[in-house]
């Protein structure tokens, strides 16, 4: 990736302003994956000056700035008391601390990216996304919507959780990108989540109606949730092993959580 | 672009392109002990500490380090040369390229943690790739080194 100038943007009105400006403008979050993309950055404006580095919690969620890195994440008090500590968890499994040192929170659930353990984890809570100028999305919303935003991500809200959770990668080394990863969480209701599929994290949501109506079932459940789900082929493996990975692994964090 | 930061306590100003890494700065201007391994992430074999925290090297940009505090081998050698000791009794090292970054995550674990538990050990070294040994020997080494027993 060939980068002409580097901006340390002093607002994200400035930040906002030069991302409009031109479509070969970027935000720079941890910066891992850039230079695994192609082609050419004019501005590459960095946000590192703009304090979105603090998790905070508020009466009912937890702020989390965009660019905390994943280790400050993993690490944190506030956040290891949601659900359990299960967001903790899946990103401790990210690669070394040396890479979760400069991956952002917010570059990983920006990028919608197919392998991203954040996004699966995340998924399993009510999360919402603030965008600069002004837009809130929840998380459940942004991962279904083709493309990515056109604002800023300046914050990650997670609302507080006591869910009982379960999460998952496989994979076939430490340092590996997920085969399969999933995410079960129980609060008031079920959340249901298949990520590294290998696309983008998905809500089971005909499993998920289906026991947050009454449904008992756990085989039942898993069922609704492999039919729902579009699993593929990739180098790692095909899609009826990843087929078969759900299937396991669903059932196991059903029991798990109930 | 200009680039001023502090290198192993010393202020220094770097002449770089904007999408240059960290990584290719450090080599150019003659600080060789920072490995290109990977240079995709995965290896660890550039790890330095950035304000006392590993940090590829690799992957970030070195616009990205301005007035920060960055560390190499070069500037803890005596614990360097310390925990040589430790690796060598417990066949943790061999040909050497993965060493310089691995004295520095284990000077950032000691910082952190000064009394980790082994499975802390293996977390923080995971990201570290030893192609020589694996990560038992270096663990047992860094384990014995932390604990003060040789």
């Amino acid at each position: 990736m060939k980068v002409n100038e580097y901006v340390r943007a002093a607002s994200l009105k400035e930040a906002y302003s030069l991302k409009k400006s031109s479509p070969k403008n970027k935000i720079l979050g941890g910066g891992l994956w850039l230079k695994k993309g192609n082609g050419e950055v004019d501005k590459l404006i960095d946000l590192s000056r703009l304090g979105l580095d603090q998790i905070k919690e508020e009466k009912d969620y937890v702020s989390v700035g965009a660019m905390v890195t994943q280790r400050a994440f993993e690490t944190s008090l506030i956040i290891k008391k949601i659900g359990g500590g299960v967001l903790s968890d899946a990103v401790h499994q990210i690669m070394g601390p040396a890479f979760r040192n400069s991956a952002t929170i917010g570059g990983s659930v920006y990028g919608k990216y197919g392998f991203s353990d954040v996004i699966t984890a995340l998924l399993g809570f009510k999360v919402d996304l603030v965008f600069y100028p002004e837009e809130v999305v929840s998380l459940d919303e942004y991962v279904k919507k083709p493309g990515f935003a056109d604002g800023i991500l300046t914050e990650v809200r997670i609302y507080k959780s006591s869910a009982k959770s379960f999460f998952k990668k496989v994979k076939m080394t430490a340092l590996d990108y997920p085969i399969l990863n999933v995410c079960v969480t129980k609060d008031k209701d079920y959340r249901i989540v298949v990520g590294s599929r290998p696309l983008v994290a998905y809500l089971c949501e005909g499993a998920m109606k289906y026991l947050n109506e009454g449904g008992k079932d756990v085989d039942q459940a898993v069922e609704l949730a492999t039919q729902e789900l579009k699993l593929g082929d990739s180098m790692s493996a095909k899609g009826e092993y990843r087929s078969h990975l759900a299937r396991v692994y669903l059932k196991r964090a059903l029991e798990e959580v109930k | 672009m200009e680039v001023k930061f502090n290198l192993n306590g010393l202020d220094v100003v770097y002449h770089v392109k904007p999408g240059e890494y960290l990584l290719d700065s450090l080599r150019a201007n003659g600080v060789k002990s920072v490995k290109k391994g990977c240079n995709a992430s995965a290896c660890g074999a550039c790890t330095v500490l950035v304000d006392g925290k590993p940090t590829l090297s690799c992957s970030v940009l070195t616009a990205s380090i301005e007035g920060k505090k960055v560390m190499t081998v070069e500037s803890i050698q005596e614990e360097a040369a310390e925990l040589s000791e430790y690796f060598a009794k417990e066949g943790a090292d061999q040909c050497g390229y993965c060493s310089a970054s691995l004295a520095l995550v284990v000077h950032a674990l000691k910082e952190e943690n000064p009394h980790p538990t082994r499975q802390e050990i293996t977390d923080y070294l995971v990201g570290n790739l030893c192609r020589c040994t694996g990560l038992q020997s270096q663990g047992n080494a860094v384990e014995k080194y932390l604990g003060g027993k040789k």
